[in-house]
């Protein structure tokens, strides 16, 4: 249960940040949609919105918050949990509600507020995604937004960064139905996270040959799968010089998407933002480069065994 | 170009039921006669089709996305298209993928859909989808009953007003047409409400009711000229009793053009889900003495689904029924979208109901030209199913057949055992593409007449209808080959309908303001490209008519 930003900037009186440190990680976000704005329906911008942050330590975002909670690492799911058993009014254990490291009352205050809210947002990062529980705790972060709309209008969205993966996500699904880890060996789409996931594959060293476009794994990835970047033919689709591109193979220099090459950026409530050059650039763009490789490709014979004779050469 | 020899010719626009005649076709179109050397298809004991008309369908776009997202484990048991020369890879299933609808739409001879909901904010990702979807051509409808900025100007009565910023959004949108969906009550869920009723005002207005708007809307729309006509899905869809605020919905359009979207799930008598029961009777009784609407069926067939659409608050309320999954996804200033994956099941009293209300309404509606073929795909059931509609509607013995699955009790609230009708060809020809065709306004669609686009299909004449509609021999699109004895040989791009309504571009002054204070995102950067559309065909409608 999702929405735009500007449902947040024109509606959202409660606003709950999870596991996230918006004011240094997204630096526009409080300014442009959500904190500070005055919305259509919140004439008074900041002081008709109360803001209520939950995370593992004082972050520069709990300066921003009206309510700060710091829960215990790794307990984001039983407080999750908790909160989800006292929207429907069940009984908790002080003891149960300690664990989290806050009190019963810090959590019912917390259930009270969400409810009398008239319209509430929980924004979640990953230090609620990545952390112990990982999927487990989104979903649990997401059940609960979806089941305070029995009461009010709730909704939950994940924070999410690194350019374009938006994007990217977006376009996976339109072609291929799965945001990611997908394996098309078998010419059609097939998905199995942690199996066929970009990191399982370069860690179990399964892949033959990796393109890399505009990301940097080789700063961001466990050693293994940098090791296999490494052993196999790696090439590289990127402006600018980064960790992958120099142990890879083959480094195309492109033209920056945003500044001399023209595309579209989602941002990360997947609304669609043209993206227009402000400078030209003496390199190719992305999808110029792969498209002669593409076009290169078709020129090669398949790859399938050949057929001679009625039987098949292997 | 091509000769289609020897087959039997259903072409109900221009008067042909089944005869045996040639079509021919040049440069893209039907023309009166092709030279000797032109090859030539022997279509004998083979039926020749206009390629079919969708005149309501969720192919493209944010929230079919968010769905495609949200059911993985759908996927899995979807039929695998595989990557070849001709085709790009992708999956079918409730959600086929984009590159896979153009496949599968042709591979069932369709050749035209309207892709029925459309926010503007997020229009441009609608036609990058469009743009990926290969062989059909394609439109779509921008949603407009909700839009805060119309609902703002008709709460000041300010009508003259609406309509240019109305005029404005259909272009930035680069739509075809207009969508209602539930008039205000998206709106009002935007604070957790709903507008049920046509009459009490909508949440968060003082003068804005349902009826206004949907008054208000008609009156844009016809006189604006748009070729289509306000395609309307009503207040209260999916509740027992809901028949009666259709008829009041019917009513409040008297004087107006209007197509009724899915009126399946608008047919519900009854006071709750234990005494629900079918109201198709009523419906189409009036329906059919009002020629100024339109309507598609919207018909269910049980299975696995998921169910889309801007009706926010319904989809709230089909989660707590289901207790599964739900997605939701308020689109500022504009709408709202909810998905929710959904299982029909023939034992279940609710859902034979909602079976036997869409086959209802397709055998009471007596004017064929005027109900479409459609399951409001992919919330009645995914568009790959025609085929056993159409067997449904075609095979009386067939359906008394199904009727033995259904609970007994269902019997008695419904009146599809009582139905006799068989569907003839000629007005299979009707519902599935010459009257979508008509009620979109697209004239070069749906009929084999001399300059009509060259979108064909040609089917194996067989008893059983699903079987014959299913598998086409050949489809010919903008008179390319594309299905050649059954396989997809060949794919080609389609084209997109728009629709530019005059207006006069000082509304972008009113505007621009309203655009900073109200939404995120620049004004510069909210209206779509025409370069962001592919194979833009625009339709320039009439100037502003006054009323009267």
């Amino acid at each position: 249960m999702s929405c735009t930003l500007g449902e947040v900037k024109n509606r959202a009186d409660f606003i709950i940040y999870w596991g996230g440190n918006p004011a240094e990680c997204h630096p526009r976000h409080f300014t442009r949609y959500t904190l500070t704005q005055k919305g259509k329906f919140l004439p008074r911008g900041r002081k008709d919105r109360t803001m209520v942050l939950v995370d593992i330590r004082e972050t520069m975002s709990a300066k921003a918050a009206d309510i700060f909670l710091q829960v215990r690492p790794g307990k984001d799911f039983e407080m999750l949990t908790i909160l989800r058993a006292l929207v429907k009014n069940q009984k908790v254990r002080a003891e149960a509600a300690a664990e989290t490291g806050l009190t019963l009352e810090q959590l019912q205050d917390l259930v009270n507020r969400m409810k009398a809210a008239k319209f509430g947002v929980l924004f979640f990062g990953m230090g609620l995604s990545m952390t112990r529980g990982k999927h487990m705790n989104s979903a649990a972060a997401l059940t609960l937004a979806a089941e305070l709309n029995a009461f009010t209008k709730f909704v939950a969205m994940p924070m999410r960064g690194h350019g374009n993966v938006t994007g990217a996500d977006v376009v996976m699904r339109y072609t291929l139905s799965y945001p990611f880890g997908i394996n098309m060996s078998r010419g059609y789409p097939r998905f199995n996270p942690g199996e066929y996931s970009t990191v399982d594959l370069l860690v179990r060293g399964d892949t033959d040959a990796t393109i890399v476009i505009g990301a940097d794994p080789g700063a961001t990835m466990p050693k293994p799968a940098i090791e296999h970047l490494k052993r196999t033919p790696t090439i590289v689709l990127d402006p600018k010089v980064t960790h992958t591109s120099k142990l890879s193979r083959v480094h195309f220099t492109t033209a920056a998407t945003g500044i001399s090459a023209p595309g579209t950026a989602y941002r990360m409530d997947e609304v669609p933002l043209p993206l227009r050059p402000a400078l030209k650039s003496p390199y190719l763009t992305d999808e110029e480069v792969l498209k002669r490789i593409i076009t290169a490709l078709q020129k090669k014979p398949a790859w399938q065994p050949a057929v001679k004779g009625g039987e098949q050469i292997a | 170009m091509l000769r289609i020899t020897g087959g039997k010719v259903y072409d109900p626009k221009n008067g042909v039921r089944g005869e045996i005649r040639d079509v021919c076709i040049a440069g893209g179109k039907i023309v009166s006669d092709v030279p000797p050397h032109a090859r030539t298809i022997d279509a004998s004991g083979m039926i020749v089709f206009p390629g079919g008309v969708d005149v309501h369908t969720h192919v493209a776009g944010a929230a079919l996305n968010f769905a495609r997202g949200l059911i993985p484990e759908q996927h899995r048991k979807s039929r695998p298209i595989f990557h070849t020369p001709q085709c790009r890879a992708g999956l079918a299933g409730s959600t086929p993928t984009t590159f896979a609808t153009g496949y599968v739409y042709a591979g069932m001879g369709w050749t035209t859909a309207n892709e029925a909901a459309v926010p503007i904010l997020s229009a441009k990702h609608t036609h990058e989808e469009l743009a990926d979807t290969p062989i059909i051509d394609k439109c779509c409808c921008v949603l407009m009953a909700n839009n805060e900025i119309i609902l703002d100007l008709l709460e000041t009565a300010e009508f003259e007003r609406a309509k240019q910023v109305a005029a404005w959004q259909v272009w930035a949108a680069k739509a075809y047409g207009v969508k209602a969906v539930n008039p205000g009550g998206v709106a009002g869920w935007k604070w957790g409400k709903d507008c049920k009723g046509l009459n009490e005002p909508v949440p968060g207005y003082k003068n804005v009711t349902p009826r206004s708007i949907i008054k208000a809307l008609a009156d844009i729309i016809d006189q604006l000229a748009l070729p289509h006509p306000l395609h309307i899905h009503c207040n209260n869809l999916g509740a027992p009793g809901n028949y009666t605020t259709t008829l009041e919905t019917m009513k409040a359009l008297e004087g107006n053009r209007a197509h009724m979207a899915h009126l399946q799930y608008h047919s519900y008598g009854g006071d709750d889900w234990f005494t629900m029961k079918s109201a198709s009777v009523p419906i189409a009784e009036y329906f059919n003495a009002h020629p100024n609407l339109t309507c598609d069926a919207g018909a269910v067939l049980f299975g696995d689904t998921v169910t889309i659409t801007a009706d926010g608050p319904w989809q709230h309320l089909l989660y707590e029924l289901t207790g599964r999954k739900w997605g939701n996804l308020d689109v500022e200033n504009e709408t709202g979208c909810g998905v929710v994956p959904y299982v029909y099941k023939e034992k279940n009293l609710v859902n034979a109901i909602q079976w036997a209300v869409g086959l209802e309404l397709l055998l009471l509606i007596t004017d064929p030209w005027r109900v479409c073929l459609t399951t409001d795909h992919p919330n009645g059931a995914t568009f790959w199913r025609y085929p056993e509609i159409v067997r449904l509607l075609m095979d009386r013995e067939f359906r008394k057949e199904q009727l033995k699955h259904i609970p007994e009790k269902v019997l008695s609230r419904i009146v599809l055992p009582d139905l006799d009708r068989e569907y003839t060809l000629s007005e299979i020809a009707i519902i599935t593409s010459a009257g979508p065709a008509r009620t979109l306004g697209l004239a070069q669609k749906g009929h084999l007449g001399i300059g009509a686009d060259a979108d064909v299909a040609v089917f194996n004449e067989r008893k059983d209808a699903m079987e014959m509609f299913s598998y086409p021999r050949f489809v010919i699109k903008s008179g390319q080959l594309i299905i050649e004895e059954g396989e997809l040989r060949n794919s080609i791009e389609g084209s997109q309908f728009a629709s530019k309504p005059t207006y006069d571009s000082a509304i972008e002054d009113y505007l621009r303001p309203l655009f900073s204070q109200h939404y995120t995102m620049s004004f510069e950067n909210y209206p779509v490209t025409e370069e962001c559309v592919h194979g833009l065909n625009v339709h320039q409608c009439g100037s502003c008519t006054q009323p009267g």
